[in-house]
């Protein structure tokens, strides 16, 4: 550390002593950025973009006239409706008739969704649900279709064709992006001048190496892919910087939360991986969520008007940001609880008490993003618009009982669309200060570290997209934001694809809460919304944010089906299936069968 | 799966609005973000005072008005009456003065950019004006002490060669008293851009205006003026009696009995329709800095009002830019060029920074009324003001006596322009509470005219 220290200070002494070299390095890299930052993110976007690939198959239904129907998830439902997933268009049919549901062991269930027809299995009428063995007879209002494992060929074909869709090699965006962060690590140094900390290129380098060893472990397990990984080590960098300029002593610590928040996405896309047992962890999950929130409203300490902070000596947190996690996880359902439980009661009572709790702790801006995801996973749950409705109509109403009994809370909003007008004035100050800074930057920045909105309270938090534009530029602030709405754009084009309505509940719920909490953070920082105080996912200074970040990554890891292209997918189902399929075709050894008919001709 | 895919367009929507508020803000940040970055907060344009750290503004003909030296600090050109002459061209250091081209254009002279944010903007432009120290010298000294303002513009480029608004002050050394002494009052406004005043008789070359257009018979008639006539219940009175005068000669004379009876002739509609249609209601850009608004009030007035508004008196109130504009359209045969004060900027390399344009105003009056009116007011100065005041000029003009409450000396105006494509200029000359007119404020017009036209 003391050797790593010396030599930056006698490069830093360099640089003091040639000032021109430094100006000539920013005025050039600044515009390389942008660029880079394209090469990085053209590739990353464009994958995610390009789903829905080749479905996967788990099975077959076989019509009348021998037509085969493919299963591609987990949970089908079967109907005469435009949205079944298996369509059959016979007028005995009901709209919604029944669901074929695989359990994690690759056990099928058979439920009758409250057909007129009635479903019937091997020609027993199916009272709810029934288990269903390959080669069962299903019928369904009269129509007779049969359950089918696929064959060899139509097994080899789809692995075929789902190979050839292979993701492209993300290696190239990973080197641009060590490129980008060894640029952006050195225009740090040549804008801190004498200043600086060995830490900082340390923690620039661990970066580097952390991403590169995630690479390199996953490229070994074969896996492909890795476009949501280069969008958030992208977005991490970001934030590394911005720490670097803000808050120097905070690199370390900025740093650690990028390797806990990788290590808690690991963990949470392999525990994503069995649904049985993600089943189970949903009451856990939910007790987690109300806990968090409950501990900080007992020990919370206040920072910044909302009391959202932990602090247990050198350590702060923000359990908040962890139990958004928890929240997605406790309201995402499997089909099968869908038709059990149709009612949302008990995800209202759980919802209920986390923006309660987030109310008390006058943290509006997160409990906006709580009720928002709300929204998107009921609505996604039961399609009930005019539940909702209510809902908002009830909120709204509750909002205004809360205004006529706390009216300070008003005085928050009162600049709101009149910053400049009011530029001296609470958040009206702050949102002058982003504009001002922001257009100070231009198309290109002015380059890492020669900002100065960090001197504003919470510049490289809930302002930090007035850093981004000031020191970045306005092209890559732009970047940042689009590849978060291209995680959601992702979440919603993954359904098709999907396996169980879990994770894409649980993916679209997580690309929602990202776009609205980056909606907040933007537009509240240039007065397009009130200033809120909510962070930039991945880009704000702050450990417990980095962290949820990248655990709410983890759910939109489990929705990507492509061959390979996703850790916290399990494989084996699909290679089973082929297996077995192989198997049922393997002549019967002729060896094994002389000895067969041996043994029957000497009785 | 198909049914939540369905559903999933909640989501969607979500994006969607999230990139439709990112594409307003990068709207709103292609074109507010130089007066963003323009703000006395922002460090990477200003310092720690809040003073602009870079950027030279010069006069039209290259003198330094105001630079930054080598430490860091602003400075204004050497003579103190030229400090005060063209503090409101130039600004102050405190951003008091917000039409002062150090507040309103700080992107400009720091050489902002959209590309480039302020990363150059140590190195600053260099903005010329389009304004003479000397001439607003001249004039600032003309002024004498009063409040008021001056200006001279041509009225073929826009370019404005003289601006002083008074009273004024020197902004290396700030009196201490400016906020309480009423020598003082509103120095921290630049008249000319954004105060309106009672404008007396220079209205009349509007209700002029009117009465060629409206009146068939205006120049056979004639009026009779005994110093005073009854409109519905009350007296206009006039300034001296006239006897019996043609419409040149109630112009010349600038009778009050004449104009308010033509007021009422006209109709009050027609007179508003003919302000408007001057432009005295307008807000101007001049290169971007708005003028106000004059205002008039015509609506169901009665007719002793209507008199007293057709004589510039009621509640008329009229931007002194405007009027000048005004001015320059009789001159210029109906319409003129809009007013600007960037005469060119530069970079450090020398390559212009930035495009000054000259615009021109709509038809502000008919050609041939301008003809007319043109003739009328050279007769003003022939008949009434002299011509030996104005050597070597082709000069048509109107004076002005604004009452403005009988405890007070009436405002003195004098407006009007230069003939001939050698000296297109069209002038105003305000003297708050000066007086007379014609010898007041005709005196300070006469003066900056003279040094343009003739050099002394």
């Amino acid at each position: 550390m003391t050797m790593a220290q010396s030599a930056l200070d006698a490069i830093t002494a360099v640089l003091a002593a040639h000032p021109l070299g430094g100006m000539w390095f920013s005025a050039v890299v600044r515009f390389l950025f942008p660029a880079l930052a394209v090469l990085i993110l053209a590739r990353a976007i464009r994958g995610l973009l390009k789903i829905p690939h080749t479905p996967e198959t788990w099975g077959q239904l076989s019509l009348p006239n021998g037509a085969p129907i493919p299963l591609t998830h987990w949970e089908n439902i079967i109907g005469r409706n435009k949205t079944a997933d298996v369509l059959l268009t016979y007028p005995s049919i009901s709209r919604q008739h029944a669901a074929l549901c695989r359990g994690e062991a690759g056990d099928w269930t058979l439920y009758d969704l409250g057909s007129r027809g009635g479903t019937k299995l091997n020609g027993e009428a199916v009272v709810s649900s029934a288990p269903v063995k390959m080669g069962d007879t299903i019928t369904m209002g009269g129509v007779p279709l049969i359950f089918l494992p696929q064959t060899v060929g139509e097994r080899e074909d789809l692995e075929r064709r789902r190979k050839a869709e292979r993701p492209a090699a993300i290696w190239p965006s990973f080197l641009w992006l060590t490129l980008f962060q060894v640029l952006a690590c050195l225009q740090l140094i040549v804008a801190e001048g004498t200043e600086v900390s060995a830490a900082l290129p340390l923690t620039f380098l661990g970066l580097t190496a952390v991403m590169w060893i995630y690479y390199a472990v996953l490229r070994a397990t074969k896996c492909v892919g890795f476009e949501m990984e280069t969008i958030a080590f992208f977005l991490s960098t970001l934030s590394l910087s911005i720490t670097a300029s803000s808050a120097p002593q905070s690199l370390p610590k900025q740093f650690i939360a990028v390797v806990l928040g990788l290590g808690l996405f690991l963990l949470l896309g392999l525990s994503l991986r069995d649904l049985s047992r993600v089943q189970k962890l949903r009451w856990f999950s939910a007790a987690a969520a109300i806990g968090l929130l409950g501990i900080t409203l007992v020990l919370g300490s206040r920072v910044f008007g909302a009391k959202n902070w932990i602090i247990l000596g050198p350590l702060s947190f923000q359990p908040s940001e962890l139990a958004k996690i928890c929240y997605i996880f406790a309201g995402s359902a499997t089909l099968e609880r869908l038709f059990r439980r149709r009612n949302l009661t008990l995800f209202i009572v759980l919802t209920g008490v986390c923006i309660g709790c987030l109310g008390l702790m006058s943290d509006f801006g997160t409990a906006a993003v709580f009720f928002v995801t709300f929204l998107v996973i009921a609505y996604l749950r039961s399609g009930d618009f005019a539940t909702l409705g209510l809902i908002c109509g009830a909120a709204v109403f509750g909002a205004g009982i809360i205004v006529k009994f706390k009216p300070y809370i008003l005085s928050r909003f009162a600049t709101w669309g009149h910053a400049w007008q009011n530029a001296s004035v609470g958040a009206a100050y702050q949102q002058t200060r982003t504009m001002s800074a922001a257009a100070s930057g231009g198309l290109v920045g002015m380059g890492a570290g020669n900002g100065w909105l960090h001197r504003v309270p919470a510049g490289d938090t809930d302002l930090v997209f007035g850093m981004l534009c000031e020191e970045w530029g306005l092209v890559i602030a732009v970047l940042a934001v689009v590849s978060i709405v291209t995680l959601a754009v992702f979440a919603v084009r993954a359904c098709r694809v999907g396996r169980s309505s879990f994770y894409i509940i649980a993916a679209c719920a997580a690309g929602s809460l990202l776009v609205f909490q980056t909606c907040l953070n933007v537009f509240g920082s240039v007065d397009i919304l009130p200033l809120t105080g909510v962070t930039l996912p991945f880009v704000s200074n702050g450990g417990s944010a980095m962290m949820s970040a990248w655990g709410l990554l983890a759910f939109l890891k489990a929705t990507d089906t492509r061959e390979n292209a996703s850790f916290a997918i399990r494989r084996g189902p699909g290679r089973k299936l082929t297996e077995e399929a192989r198997r049922r075709t393997e002549p019967v050894r002729d060896d094994e069968f002389r000895r067969e008919e041996d043994r029957h001709e000497e009785n | 799966m198909r049914k939540i895919e369905r559903r999933a367009f909640v989501c969607l929507v979500l994006a969607g609005l999230l990139l439709l508020g990112l594409t307003f803000f990068a709207g709103e940040f292609l074109i507010k973000g130089g007066s963003w970055a323009s703000s006395a907060f922002n460090r990477h344009l200003y310092n720690n005072d809040g003073v602009l750290t870079s950027g030279t503004v010069l006069d039209r003909d290259g003198d330094v008005l105001s630079s930054v030296d080598e430490d860091g600090n602003r400075t204004y050109y050497q003579n103190e009456t030229v400090r005060k002459a063209t503090l409101h061209a130039v600004g102050d250091l405190q951003g008091n003065i917000g039409t002062g081209v150090l507040n309103a254009f700080a992107d400009k002279l720091t050489g902002y950019d959209l590309v480039n944010g302020a990363f150059s903007a140590h190195q600053g432009n260099t903005m010329y004006l389009t304004i003479d120290a000397r001439y607003n010298y001249e004039a600032y000294q003309a002024l004498n002490g009063h409040a008021g303002t001056v200006a001279v513009y041509n009225y073929k480029t826009g370019e404005i060669l003289c601006m002083v608004s008074a009273p004024s002050y020197d902004p290396l050394n700030v009196p201490t008293d400016i906020l309480d002494n009423d020598r003082y009052k509103g120095a921290y406004l630049n008249r000319f851009l954004s105060s309106t005043f009672t404008p007396g008789s220079v209205f009349k070359t509007v209700t002029a205006a009117a009465a060629i257009e409206k009146l068939k018979d205006y120049d056979t008639r004639t009026w009779t003026c005994e110093g005073s006539v009854k409109i519905g219940d009350d007296t206009i009175i006039c300034s001296g009696t006239h006897g019996e005068e043609t419409f040149a000669q109630a112009l010349a004379n600038s009778c009050n009995v004449a104009f308010a009876e033509m007021a009422v002739e006209l109709g009050a509609d027609t007179l508003a329709s003919y302000t408007d249609k001057a432009g005295l209601t307008n807000s101007y850009s001049v290169s971007g800095l708005p003028t106000a608004k004059g205002t008039f009030n015509f609506d169901g007035i009665t007719d002793d009002q209507l008199g007293w508004a057709g004589v510039g008196q009621f509640h008329d109130a009229v931007n002194p830019c405007a009027l000048m504009v005004y001015m320059g359209a009789i001159g210029n045969g109906g319409s003129a060029a809009v007013p600007k004060l960037i005469l060119k900027t530069r970079d450090n390399l020398g390559l212009p920074a930035s495009l000054n344009l000259t615009h021109h105003t709509r038809r502000l009056i008919s050609a041939k009324t301008a003809d007319v009116l043109s003739e009328l007011m050279a007769n003003n100065v022939i008949a009434t003001y002299g011509t030996d005041r104005f050597p070597n000029m082709d000069i048509c003009a109107k004076s002005g006596t604004a009452e403005v409450g009988s405890d007070q000396r009436p405002h003195a105006w004098f407006a009007g322009f230069l003939r001939g494509d050698d000296a297109p200029y069209a002038f105003v000359a305000l003297v708050e509470n000066g007086g007379g007119g014609a010898s007041v404020a005709g005196t300070v017009a006469g003066r900056v005219l003279n040094v343009i036209v003739n050099g002394y």
